[in-house]
């Protein structure tokens, strides 16, 4: 350091001072006006979440900090160093000073080594599962170019039922869960890497083929009746953004009674085929039909049986729509791979429509189908 | 001094076309490195201008449908990652670093023309994809089997293939350049120049090559594997036959976690020369910021899976705690930057406010990494745009604006002419306030649960963020164009730049500008890791304390008075 620092005009430490002090302001501001919360995690809504959002808290509140006094410092040094005509002399030639050079390296030190036991810490509570499985809700989440199905396993991990289609919305997968109780979720995939996320529980884990991943959380009781909206995290291929999902928040009772319904449905025998009515035959492999022409005729119900010969995370189905493209005929429920259904069609007028798979919108799985 | 024979006629770069497309001249080398990248960062602008395009209001509006939406981001980050800046710093040290140690050449002079060709040729290979049935690869720049694989419902078009087929040659590429750094620094260095002599660039461009050496060849294994389970029946990433899925990203970060030193070591080296410069001070703490550089390439190694946290499959504590304690070396050079200019007396050039750039932006880059580095927290944001956030800041608030740094350093020592500094503030302004409008709400966009890598999204609240950042995307493109335009007319009508515009510190300053084939006719005495600041200004920089009693002449501006003091050893 110098021995000898030379006198300067107080000015550019006034400017500089001053503007460092508005950073700080500004920074302030940001927070206590609240339009701070917009670098903050939405309201969690598991105890996971919970969990997480304080640890947020601590690091958060050190980022800021960090970012104020190194910011502050730039701005300083950057505003009260600049070069004046006078500036001649070359400035005091500072090497280093082994002190404040020390002090730097241990208190990052000391402050990351918080931040990792803290971490550690709260990571141990988020990746806890349950000792004994039979006191939680066990579902299988089986993912698939691009649709989630939902598998319900009872207390001994054997194969209840499987929600297929949305609970809200028209679109992507559904997932039933009680609040206030642990849920177990494994993860299966039999075609290429997901993600299940859901930013209200603040958790993401990849769905890997060939690897069982799983986790465990519970929804806050004061949660009942909400809908969480998850997606896909992983890109996974064309309509990776369209892999969409529902979690349904239930009170335990509507849970129960949701999930004997479910079942109910499952085991149920399917609707025979009506007598009388044409059955034309569809087959789906590697994300394409094999047919991309259909006729029936004007008027009359019509059956489709249609054949999914692909993984069995991979699900199709069969939307007859117009050909300005909204959809005439869509309640069928898409089948999961290596199945087989009957699809009944109501009477349509005559005229020319397009048979489509709802997840997969690709020309390889779009054809004609001739209503006269 | 000698080479004054040669300036102040500009250019000194004689021959024609054949003579640039044959030369080994690492200077020559070097300025096409730049320019080649530097048209590869023009084009992953591109892509990177329709990704925001599309994203900028919900809804498949710009592509005719999200298969080309994935072409598009995939093919920016890789040809951003590998055809820019990867090869532009490269190319800069190419230039820089025989010339920083007082060096005639690269020790191989042909393996260098080598290596620089490979990229042109592995930029075509990639992007020659898109003239494929099925397009260009569409999987990602981490290409994740089994999505990257050759199944009906992967990658089964010959898109995937060029990309493998590109990445090898551009690593081999890197291997080449990284073998030939390493022995030039090593074995070639002027009389004098010891290890702990060198320039801080030539430490980072040293550490650098280490790296680039140890790791890419483990990509190259991740991109063969992936070749031979397309196209010759094997099975390392197929689980349903054997293989494992993980097993590539393990692999594939193995590399590219380095690489992102790769990708930001040299630009690091590239301010703490320009830092020094324009603050008329040394480099506070040499040897500290050396260890820390040193320390962040070891640690570099021991943190590929913290991008792997949410594949529960890799031992999070560990990576964790590494991931965390990488911050202390960085958090050292920070620190030595910010206390280089404290008490300096600081000149606004345009390479000193993209070095304030770099440290300003790049503390971000770290601040939001940290959030990322704490496992739980990484749950809610891996794979979403914070991620995209949190690396821009790294690579283009770090590495772009250090590059541009360099570059507006060493233009009149590569062209002999000065760049028009209005023009340059224009383009750091437009391109740092494009890039904060662009990736700062990307921050928000991740918190709130917006996945990365997707055409299209569904929540309302996202809007805003998202038109915000597409009209910064184009801000920064716009940023580009008083940047060209300055090129265009400082190469003809620039003020020349003398041997030595800056009051440089290291040897590449001591020659004329740009330098004769040989670099230099003489070197001055190399005492110092400042050996023509202390040629300039004698000794005074050293023991501590220093300045105005022991300089015998203040250190005037005006020409003629660095002639007299030059370095005639």
């Amino acid at each position: 350091m110098s021995t000898s620092p030379r006198k300067r005009p107080a000015s550019e430490a006034i400017v500089a001072g001053g503007v460092v002090v508005l950073l700080i302001v500004i920074v302030a501001l940001v927070f206590l006006s609240g339009a701070g919360q917009v670098l903050y995690p939405p309201k969690p809504a598991t105890d996971r979440a919970q969990e997480i959002t304080q640890l947020y808290d601590i690091v958060f509140a050190i980022a800021v900090a960090i970012f104020v006094a190194v910011e502050g410092l730039i701005v300083w040094s950057v505003l009260r160093y600049r070069r004046r005509p006078e500036d001649v002399d070359l400035p005091a030639q500072t090497h280093g000073n082994n002190l404040v050079e020390v002090l730097w390296t241990a208190i990052p030190t000391v402050i990351v080594l918080f931040l990792f036991v803290i971490s550690w810490q709260s990571l141990n509570k988020v990746d806890a599962v349950s000792a004994d499985l039979t006191q939680t809700v066990r579902i299988n989440a089986i993912a698939g170019q691009f649709q989630w199905q939902f598998e319900y396993l009872d207390a001994s991990g054997k194969h209840l039922a499987t929600q297929t289609t949305p609970l809200a919305g028209d679109s992507g997968g559904g997932m039933a869960v009680p609040v206030g109780k642990p849920v177990y979720v494994t993860l299966t995939s039999d075609d290429v890497i997901h993600a299940w996320y859901v930013p209200r529980f603040l958790f993401k884990r990849d769905v890997i083929p060939g690897q069982l991943n799983h986790f465990e959380f519970t929804v806050d009781a004061d949660e009942a009746g909400q809908t969480f909206h998850g997606q896909c995290a992983e890109l996974c291929g064309t309509f990776h953004n369209a892999m969409h999902f529902d979690v349904v928040a239930m009170a335990p009772a509507d849970f129960d009674a949701w999930l004997a319904k479910l079942v109910e449905k499952a085991n149920a025998t399917p609707p025979p085929v009506p007598s009388g009515a044409p059955v034309l035959k569809v087959e789906a492999k590697n994300i394409a039909f094999d047919v991309k022409t259909l006729e029936v005729a004007a008027n009359a119900p019509f059956v489709i049986d249609f054949k999914n010969d692909d993984v069995s995370s991979i699900t199709h189905d069969i939307q007859i729509r117009q050909s300005d493209g909204t959809t005439v005929i869509q309640n069928q429920q898409a089948i999961a791979g290596g199945t087989e259904q009957n699809y009944q069609y109501s009477p349509l007028p005559p005229g020319t429509y397009t048979f489509i798979c709802s997840i997969h919108p690709v020309p390889n799985m779009t054809g004609t189908l001739t209503v006269k | 001094m000698a080479t004054h024979a040669l300036s102040p006629a500009v250019p000194a770069y004689r021959g024609g076309l054949y003579e640039w497309l044959t030369t080994t001249d690492h200077k020559k080398i070097g300025i096409m490195y730049v320019i080649n990248s530097f048209l590869f960062f023009l084009i992953g602008g591109v892509f990177a201008l329709l990704v925001r395009t599309e994203l900028a209001t919900p809804g498949i509006q710009l592509f005719t449908n999200e298969h080309v939406y994935n072409e598009a981001f995939s093919i920016h980050a890789t040809v951003m990652i590998f055809l820019f800046i990867i090869p532009m710093l490269a190319g800069l040290g190419n230039f820089a670093v025989p010339l920083m140690i007082g060096a005639p050449d690269m020790a191989f002079p042909r393996v260098n023309a080598l290596s620089f060709w490979m990229l042109p040729l592995g930029g075509l290979l990639l992007l020659a994809g898109f003239l494929t049935p099925g397009g260009a690869a569409a999987a990602g720049w981490t290409s994740y089997p089994p999505l990257s694989e050759k199944l009906a419902q992967s990658s089964p078009g010959p898109g995937q293939d060029l990309w493998i087929a590109a990445l090898i040659l551009i690593g081999t590429s890197s291997i080449l350049g990284g073998i030939n750094f390493l022995v030039t620094i090593f074995k070639m260095r002027a009389p004098g120049m010891t290890l702990f002599r060198m320039p801080i660039m030539v430490w980072t461009m040293l550490v650098t090559s280490v790296l680039v050496v140890m790791a890419t060849p483990v990509i190259t294994s991740a991109l063969v594997m992936l070749y031979i389970d397309r196209n010759l029946g094997g099975s390392f990433f197929l689980p349903k036959e054997g293989g494992q899925a993980v097993l590539y990203q393990n692999v594939f970060w193995f590399y590219s976690h380095p690489a992102v030193y790769v990708m930001v070591l040299p630009a690091m080296g590239m301010i703490s020369e320009v830092l020094p410069v324009f603050s008329r001070k040394p480099l506070f703490g040499y040897k500290a910021f050396i260890f820390a550089t040193a320390g962040i390439g070891a640690l570099g190694f021991s943190v590929w899976a913290h991008h792997m946290f949410t594949t529960g499959a890799v031992f999070l504590p560990f990576f964790s705690l590494m991931t965390f304690l990488i911050a202390v070396p960085t958090g050292v050079k920070m620190f030595n930057w910010v206390f280089t200019m404290f008490r300096g007396q600081l000149t606004f050039s345009t390479p000193l406010i993209f070095a304030v750039g770099f440290l300003t932006m790049f503390l971000i880059g770290g601040i939001n990494g940290a959030f990322s580095a704490a496992v739980p927290i990484d749950f809610a944001l891996q794979d979403t745009y914070w991620v995209v956030a949190h690396l821009h800041y790294v690579l283009f608030g770090g590495s772009v604006f250090g590059m541009f740094a360099g570059l507006y350093y060493w233009f009149p020592k590569m062209t002999g002419r000065m760049l028009d500094e209005g023009l340059g503030k224009i383009h750091f302004v437009l391109m740092f306030i494009g890039f904060n409008l662009t990736f700062f709400p990307m921050h928000m966009l991740g918190i709130q649960g917006m996945p990365r890598r997707i055409a299209d999204y569904a929540d309302p609240s996202w809007n805003g963020w998202n038109l915000l950042a597409t009209i910064g995307g184009f801000v920064i493109a716009i940023s580009i164009l008083p940047f060209l335009w300055n090129v265009f007319i400082s190469l003809r009508n620039g003020k020349i730049a003398g041997d030595d515009p800056w009051e440089g510190n290291t040897l590449e300053w001591a020659t004329s500008s740009p330098p004769p084939p040989y670099n230099f006719d003489r070197l001055p005495e190399i005492r110092s890791e400042r050996p023509v600041f202390d040629a300039r200004h004698g000794l005074v920089g050293h023991g501590g304390h220093g300045g105005r009693d022991e300089e015998e002449a203040p250190m005037a501006l005006e020409e003629g008075h660095r002639d007299s003091q030059g370095p005639t050893a």
